[in-house]
């Protein structure tokens, strides 16, 4: 065996069980789409979550200070989003050291050099999505498995391909362990290790696409296999200051496509907001997360 | 009480013979050595400005051994030739173990700010490989102290030791890899331990120290295998680390040099259509597939090499944007200013170039193409009968040729900065400053056309405007009236820029094929002669963008959870996004003059110049304290951040170094020794100003040897070898000092100014010839002003030296080290906010300063009478 696979092949061992998934315990309750649990009081969501779902009461008051942030800073728009975003265990999709600052709003290393992006890069992503239930969505880069488990109280149709096998194997074992104790919304996701620059023409055509990878150029089997009249979503730029690059595809009457470039800010110029925390009822700005 | 002394006898001095010196300038030079083997691995390791950062402040280890030796001068006087031995034959294992224990705590950039973890191990970087650094400095000092009455001989040895080693580590780049370059400071110690040691005193100890230098040289080699550790921890975050994830990666080629580790991995994962037009989806029958194979220099990139497209994707370059020149010009004569990974090439090929000549500076890229295996990668692009080869820097070719070309391309040339957004670097951009432009334009046939492609992946765009403010101002300053109508931009948001320039201005149906095309692409048009702008947007626009970075974010209540916190539609139709209309505002300022429009925009938008040939460095210098509680926005320009950094850090390190000796109750000593604050002034200004000359002119002739590693190695070596023998002929001119000194420190200063005003066209002149007389040329032209450089500081040395102000012998070694480290973090920012000129001028400043402070340090000593 070559050394840097001997490595390579321990480095995924050792990330594998690191992976905080382990540590949920089963879900009292099956999972129901027309669920709601309550948004206005941070006590209220602890107690119905615990008794619906038996999460650790810790992770669900940083969830619930994390929302209201995002509630805040426009990150959620709409009770579906929020909802998809406080039933979906972040902590169950990060590396163990980095469990306590699961909530911040910092992205985290998850090995590979890949990282899971910061809660408000991903709820202001998928809210931008407007992803509707039934919707078929793409995530090309796995990563950690946190958007595609988000995308799963959407929809109950997602696709997400990794590139990097060990990130995939790791990331389907979180879905595997999550399933058995009673996650049953993750099921929806079909996970694939492949090149995601093919796209997953089996799959297609999807009404939405997320591409979370570095490339330095929109891959056209992507956009050949969004719908028309579909929207695809890519950041861009460095981790903490990336931008998000929305793209449509609009028939023409005489047939052919029509790609637009713009943002998710719809012509704004919004804020860029740094590091944040929730402390004492307000909302601080820091960079240390 | 005390009275004057006009000079003290000089103490004992040991026997100093050839071999002490060897050992010297031997350790010396593994010192050096050590520093530039680091540097390597942190560039290939992590990232390269924190190796500098890391070497930097290590080198305070000379500060530090200044005030050790000065607590125990008599201790170290008493023991010097064991103290001296111990801590030379400490600097080998330290620097083994200390390089293998920063493998094991690497630390991570870009989670600086957001994982407190990081800034701890950076921390362990920087106290682990100050180790070795604390020993080499502490020998040096020992024997500096024992031999300061010859101190000039001893500091030839010191400086020609040092120089010597810099050409050898540059040599020793083409044999060993930078995981094994630690070899040669290793081999230097050990020689210089080995004559340390002397056949007449310890013939007995030869074997074991023999033993000892081949264990800790195999233990070098042989531990990370032995342990598990790797030679160079390399980042996950490295461009080549993605590469080797790939299932299927192979690495076809590597070479090493100074020109980088440059590897090539071949992968069916591999995908590069650099701004590939969104409508290439549905146009193009065919794509290219698995046609490219990926470039990495240092573990950046990658860039990507590709062959030629099957036949039913032949159309593909026409969706490239680096396609518009083609547009206009059918059969051209085509130059290629940067060849980097050939896809440019491959497109003026493709596009019925007639000819292309393609330069590429670096010679192991061009190397690497002569290999068959990349030869087959790139469908032997170089071999094609119509390229033309320069292999050197294409700019400078154009400046000095008498060709002229139908289109002169530079896309996405350079691996960092604009071809690749997050660079991270303070480089200098020679390729896009002002007079690069000029060069190129004036290189254009009557009808020719410049075209520049860059990336577009700034939000908010930051080099993007510096590169539309440099294009105009060339443009304006070949044709004031025709400029408006010579230029034609567009862009892809979030993807690339193209600006091109044309001869003589677009005519009507010029511009008529280039909004077909770009409508075609679904791209931008961002100017256009005549292109209309809504020009109330601006003041608004410009705005927002700066309350968009800099608006206040510190503190507001948490909002009602059941409502929304923003009520925009994200299904609204897409307007035109803010940074195109800021753009084209941009432009239509620029044509017009608008320059205080230009002024509010939220970054530094100058355009670049020879002077100050930076992207790097774009907060405007009053926002860099709001940058503290956002760092995270500034990622992209940290390497510009931690050189404040760096110098808030050695300034503290240093004063508290410099004033330790002062404050642990040493008054006493120091009353006897007038002139405590002229002298920490003269050495203070020496050090200051010897290293911004030194680490200046590296900036200034990769003007004529393109690469900055060269640069470094030739201005490290010509620098100190020159001022070693300054140093040397130093002792004859000893008994004149107080006359001749301060004639030379006025000369040094008036050649710097001279060198700061006329060095860039000499350069440019230089960077025609051949490497070979380059090389010569920039010996040449660094020797006067450096070895009258060597001169002050042996001369005061040995001054402190005959009037018995020993204290202040070593005090002053140890000012000079760290104001060496102050300034050689001040010069990248006097660089990049007042221009490169600016460094030297600094410098003459401080050689100025050196004039009345030598006064004091000649004061003499002060001798109690009890």
């Amino acid at each position: 065996m070559k050394r840097r696979d001997f490595m390579s092949g321990s480095v995924a061992l050792l990330g594998s069980a690191a992976i905080a998934s382990d540590a949920i315990a089963k879900v009292p309750t099956a999972f129901d789409w027309t669920s709601m649990p309550p948004l206005a009081d941070r006590q209220a969501f602890v107690d119905w979550m615990i008794k619906s779902r038996g999460e650790d009461p810790l992770y669900l008051g940083l969830r619930y200070d994390r929302f209201l942030v995002m509630v805040k800073n426009g990150d959620l728009r709409d009770d579906r989003n929020k909802r998809a975003f406080l039933m979906t265990p972040r902590e169950a999709f990060v590396l163990a050291p980095n469990l306590p600052r699961a909530y911040d709003s910092a992205f985290l290393d998850i090995n590979y050099g890949v990282t899971i992006s910061g809660p408000h890069l991903v709820g202001r992503m998928t809210t931008s999505l407007d992803v509707q239930k039934g919707d078929k969505v793409l995530e090309v880069g796995t990563g950690s498995g946190y958007q595609s488990a988000y995308l799963s109280h959407l929809t109950d149709k997602v696709w997400t391909i990794e590139i990097i096998k060990p990130l995939a194997a790791r990331t389907r074992a979180t879905y595997d362990s999550l399933i058995a104790n009673g996650y049953t919304e993750f099921s929806a996701i079909t996970t694939e290790n492949a090149d995601g620059y093919y796209g997953w023409a089996e799959a297609g055509p999807f009404d939405k696409i997320i591409v979370t990878c570095g490339i330095d150029h929109i891959p056209p089997s992507l956009l050949q296999q969004l719908q028309p009249n579909g929207v695809m979503v890519i950041p861009v730029g460095p981790p903490g200051a990336q931008h998000v690059l929305k793209v449509l595809k609009t028939q023409l009457p005489d047939g052919t496509f029509k790609i637009d470039r713009s943002d998710i800010y719809n012509g704004k110029i919004v804020p860029f907001v740094p590091f944040t925390k929730l402390e004492n009822d307000v909302i601080v700005g820091t960079h240390n997360g | 009480m005390t009275i004057a002394s006009a000079a003290i006898a000089a103490p004992d001095v040991p026997s100093a013979g050839p071999r002490l010196y060897l050992s010297v300038g031997l350790l010396a030079g593994a010192v050096i050595a050590l520093q530039i083997a680091i540097m390597r691995v942190f560039s290939v390791g992590s990232w390269t400005h924190f190796g500098s950062l890391v070497v930097s402040l290590a080198l305070l280890g000379f500060g530090l051994s200044s005030v050790a030796i000065f607590v125990g001068k008599a201790w170290f006087e008493r023991h010097w030739r064991a103290s001296a031995g111990v801590a030379l034959w400490l600097f080998g294992p330290l620097a083994v173990a200390s390089n293998l224990v920063a493998q094991t705590v690497p630390f991570n950039a870009i989670f600086l700010t957001s994982d407190p973890s990081q800034i701890w191990r950076l921390l362990a970087n920087f106290l682990l490989y100050l180790l070795p650094f604390l020993c080499g400095a502490m020998f040096l000092g020992i024997v500096f102290l024992k031999s300061r009455t010859g101190f000039g001989r001893v500091y030839f040895a010191d400086l020609t030791g040092s120089g010597l080693a810099g050409l050898l580590v540059l040599a020793a780049m083409y044999v060993l890899p930078p995981e094994k370059l630690i070899a040669v400071p290793l081999a230097l110690w050990a020689l210089s331990g080995l004559l340390w040691i002397g056949p007449a005193r310890s013939l007995g100890l030869r074997p074991f120290a023999l033993i000892f230098a081949a264990l800790t040289i195999f233990a070098y080699f042989l531990l990370p295998g032995l342990l598990g550790i790797p030679d160079i921890a390399v980042s996950q975050y490295k461009g080549v680390a993605y590469a080797r994830n790939f299932p299927d990666a192979t690495r076809i080629y590597r070479s090493i040099s100074p020109f980088g580790d440059l590897q090539v991995y071949s992968s069916s994962y591999m995908h590069f259509s650099p701004g590939l037009s969104d409508n290439a989806a549905f146009n193009l029958p065919e794509l290219p597939g698995k046609s490219f194979v990926g470039l990495y220099i240092d573990g950046e990139g990658p860039e990507g090499i590709m062959r030629d497209p099957p036949a039913a994707a032949a159309d593909y370059f026409h969706y490239l944007p680096m396609y518009y020149p083609y547009v206009l010009r059918a059969n051209p004569d085509t130059f290629v200013v940067q060849f980097g990974g050939g896809i440019s090439t491959a497109a003026a090929l493709h596009s019925g170039s007639k000819s292309v000549t393609v330069a590429e500076s670096n010679p192991a890229v061009l190397k690497a193409f002569s290999d068959p295996g990349i030869a087959a990668a790139s469908s032997d692009i170089l071999a094609d009968p119509r390229v033309r080869i320069v292999s050197y820097d294409g700019r400078l070719f154009l400046k000095h040729t008498g060709n002229r070309y139908d289109v002169i391309d530079l896309s996405l040339a350079d691996s960092v900065g604009l071809s690749n957004p997050g660079g991270f670097a303070i480089t200098e951009k020679y390729a896009y400053t002002t007079e690069a432009m000029l060069d190129y334009m004036r290189a254009l046939s009557d009808d020719g056309v410049l075209s520049i492609t860059v990336w577009n992946k700034e939000e908010p765009p930051k080099s993007l405007l510096k590169l539309y403010s440099t294009v105009a101002n060339a443009a304006r300053r070949i044709d004031p009236a025709g400029a408006a109508n010579s230029i034609f931009v567009s862009s892809s948001y979030l993807s690339t820029a193209t600006v091109l320039y044309r001869k003589g201005g677009f005519t009507a149906d010029e511009l008529t094929k280039l909004r077909a095309h770009t409508s075609a692409m679904s791209w931008d048009e961002i100017y256009s002669p005549g292109f209309a702008v809504d020009a109330t947007q601006g003041p608004p626009i410009f705005a927002q963008y700066k309350a968009s970075i800099f608006g206040d974010v510190g503190v507001s209540p948490a909002a009602d959870p059941t409502t929304s916190g923003d009520t925009s539609d994200p299904n609204d139709a897409p307007t035109p996004v803010p940074a195109t209309t800021l753009t084209r505002l941009y432009w239509r300022a620029l044509m017009t003059g608008d320059s205080a429009l230009q002024n509010q925009y939220v970054f530094d938008t100058e355009p670049l110049t020879n002077s100050r040939p930076y992207f790097a460095a774009y907060e405007k210098l009053g926002d860099l304290p709001h940058t503290l509680d956002r760092l995270d926005l500034f990622q992209d320009d940290w390497g510009y951040l931690l050189l404040w950094a760096t110098l808030g850090v050695a300034a503290m390190c240093a004063t508290l170094l410099i004033l330790l000796p002062v404050g642990l109750g040493w008054r006493d000593i120091f009353s006897r020794a007038p002139g405590k604050l002229g002298t920490i002034g003269f050495f203070a200004a020496l050090g200051l100003g010897y290293i911004t000359v030194e680490v200046g002119l590296i900036s200034r002739f990769t003007l004529a040897l393109s690469n900055p590693t060269i640069s470094a190695s030739v201005l490290i070596s010509s620098m100190l070898v020159f001022s070693g023998m300054g140093s040397l002929l130093s002792e004859r001119l000893f008994e004149r000092a107080k006359w001749t000194l301060p004639a030379i420190l006025l000369v040094i200063a008036a050649m710097l100014v001279g060198y700061s005003l006329l060095l860039d066209p000499v350069l440019d002149w230089i960077g025609a010839f051949p490497f070979a007389l380059r090389l010569l040329f920039c010996f040449l032209l660094v020797a006067p002003p450096a070895f009258l450089m060597g001169f002050p500081m042996s001369t005061a040395m040995t001054s402190l030296t005959r009037l018995g102000k020993e204290h202040l012998f070593v005090w002053a070694w140890g000012i000079n080290g760290c104001f060496s480290v102050i300034g050689a973090a001040a010069v990248p920012i006097i660089e990049t906010t007042l221009g490169l000129p600016a460094v030297l001028e600094v410098s003459a400043l401080a050689y100025l300063v050196a004039i009345p402070t030598f006064f004091a340090v000649l004061r003499p000593s002060r001798v109690s009478l009890r």
